[in-house]
């Protein structure tokens, strides 16, 4: 670690994060090919099947998706870009003060304009009512 | 120390990245472009760049991907794996990338012969690199801050009125 | 210390890699992916020059290019359902008509 860290600190912090990356890749590859020189291989179609002791599949398992999902993920999205815009503001909260305080109510107030019209089309009602 | 992970995440990055625009299930495809993101984001880490690599971890890895890989199971039906998956003029096309990437990297590598070396004491790096970013987002970049709600209020209207025809179908 | 030269030949080695993806793949899908590869070269570009000209600006931009990532993401993959439901296909090459 000493060694790793010598010739250049400015990365110190991230050696740990490196290290963990690193170690997590590497124990997933090691036991997935460990297993794969220690386990038995004797397939036969029962066991090949998706649920060994439930309901037959019915239908293909890659049907189409539900539309629903994907208008709630597109919210997510822009709303998940808001949030990352929130963040260096939190950070300088204390400093900003009043006048930051303004800039992110505009900010947050437009995007509930977004908002609200989702709501009124119903874009996050789960079942169409009616 | 440096030079060693800066060719290991620009490896990782340009591997990946042609793994991207080669493989045949558009599934693994989306994957290797996260794995892209990563490696950018490790480069960004690189550059003293905190809060942009975790901003690109969180909104490019986290978020935009989740909506790729939603249109890919709306969309992406087993035999769409079975057409021709490009188009005839491929090698055209792929002489043409190869030759604006030479022409980009001659040109960027030409111009910037300059500013070779980082001048002493850096503010990019000084306080906190969030910190400094706020700073000069909610002071000096005040304007375009409040216009990006505007463009993304425009883009949750423009998707749902897209996305809502089809709930509607 | 990485010269910059280094970051630039990334960064237009990943942007190139996008151009090809964008010609040669068919499916609308993949060349929004490749897209999304260019706007990261770009991004690359932008934080390399605002640490060795030693300003904040382009990390700003980089930001500000994320947002319009995500916003450009949220709309043209809607657009592109809305084309696969009335084509039930996404292969660029079949649509090639400004009526539905």
């Amino acid at each position: 670690m000493e060694v790793f860290l010598r010739g250049y600190s400015a990365l110190g912090p991230y050696v740990p994060v490196f290290l963990f990356i690193v170690v997590a890749v590497t124990f997933g590859i090691v036991t997935l090919f460990i297993a794969k020189l220690v386990r038995p291989h004797r397939p036969y179609p029962e066991k090949l099947s998706p649920y060994e002791c439930g309901v037959p599949p019915l239908m293909e398992a890659r049907e189409r998706f539900f539309i629903r999902f994907y208008i709630i993920a597109i919210l997510f999205v822009l709303f998940d870009v808001e949030a990352a815009f929130l963040y260096p503001w939190a950070v300088l909260y204390g400093k900003l003060g009043l006048y930051g305080f303004i800039e992110m109510m505009i900010f947050i107030g437009i995007l509930l304009v977004g908002y609200f019209y989702a709501w009124r089309k119903g874009a996050l009602d789960w079942v169409k009512e009616g | 120390m440096e030079q060693f992970f800066f060719f290991l995440f620009a490896a990782g990055a340009v591997i990946s990245a042609l793994l991207v625009i080669s493989r045949r299930n558009v599934m693994h495809c989306a994957l290797f472009l996260v794995l892209t993101f990563f490696f950018v984001a490790a480069i960004f880490v690189l550059l003293k760049a905190e809060f942009l690599a975790a901003v690109q971890v969180l909104v490019y890895a986290g978020a935009i991907m989740v909506l790729f890989t939603f249109v890919i199971f709306l969309v992406h039906i087993p035999r769409t794996e079975k057409i021709r998956q490009t188009f005839r003029q491929k090698n055209l096309a792929l002489a043409l990338g190869l030759l604006l990437g030479l022409e980009v990297a001659y040109i960027l590598y030409g111009t910037m012969a300059a500013p070779a070396s980082l001048p002493a004491a850096a503010p990019v790096g000084a306080v906190g690199n969030t910190e400094s970013f706020g700073v000069a987002l909610f002071t000096r970049f005040l304007f375009p801050f409040e216009v990006v709600s505007v463009l993304l209020l425009a883009a949750m209207i423009g998707a749902i009125v897209l996305a809502k025809k089809e709930i509607d179908r | 210390m990485v010269p910059l030269s280094h970051y630039l030949i990334v960064s237009a080695a990943l942007f190139a890699i996008g151009v090809a993806g964008v010609l040669v793949r068919r499916n609308a899908i993949i060349i929004f992916l490749s897209i999304e590869i260019m706007l990261n070269a770009v991004n690359l570009t932008f934080v390399a020059f605002s640490r060795f000209l030693d300003s904040l600006s382009g990390q700003i931009i980089v930001f500000f290019v994320m947002t319009v990532a995500a916003a450009e993401a949220a709309v043209g993959l809607a657009i592109i359902v809305s084309i696969y439901r009335n084509r039930e296909s996404v292969d660029v090459d079949r649509v090639n008509l400004l009526k539905g």
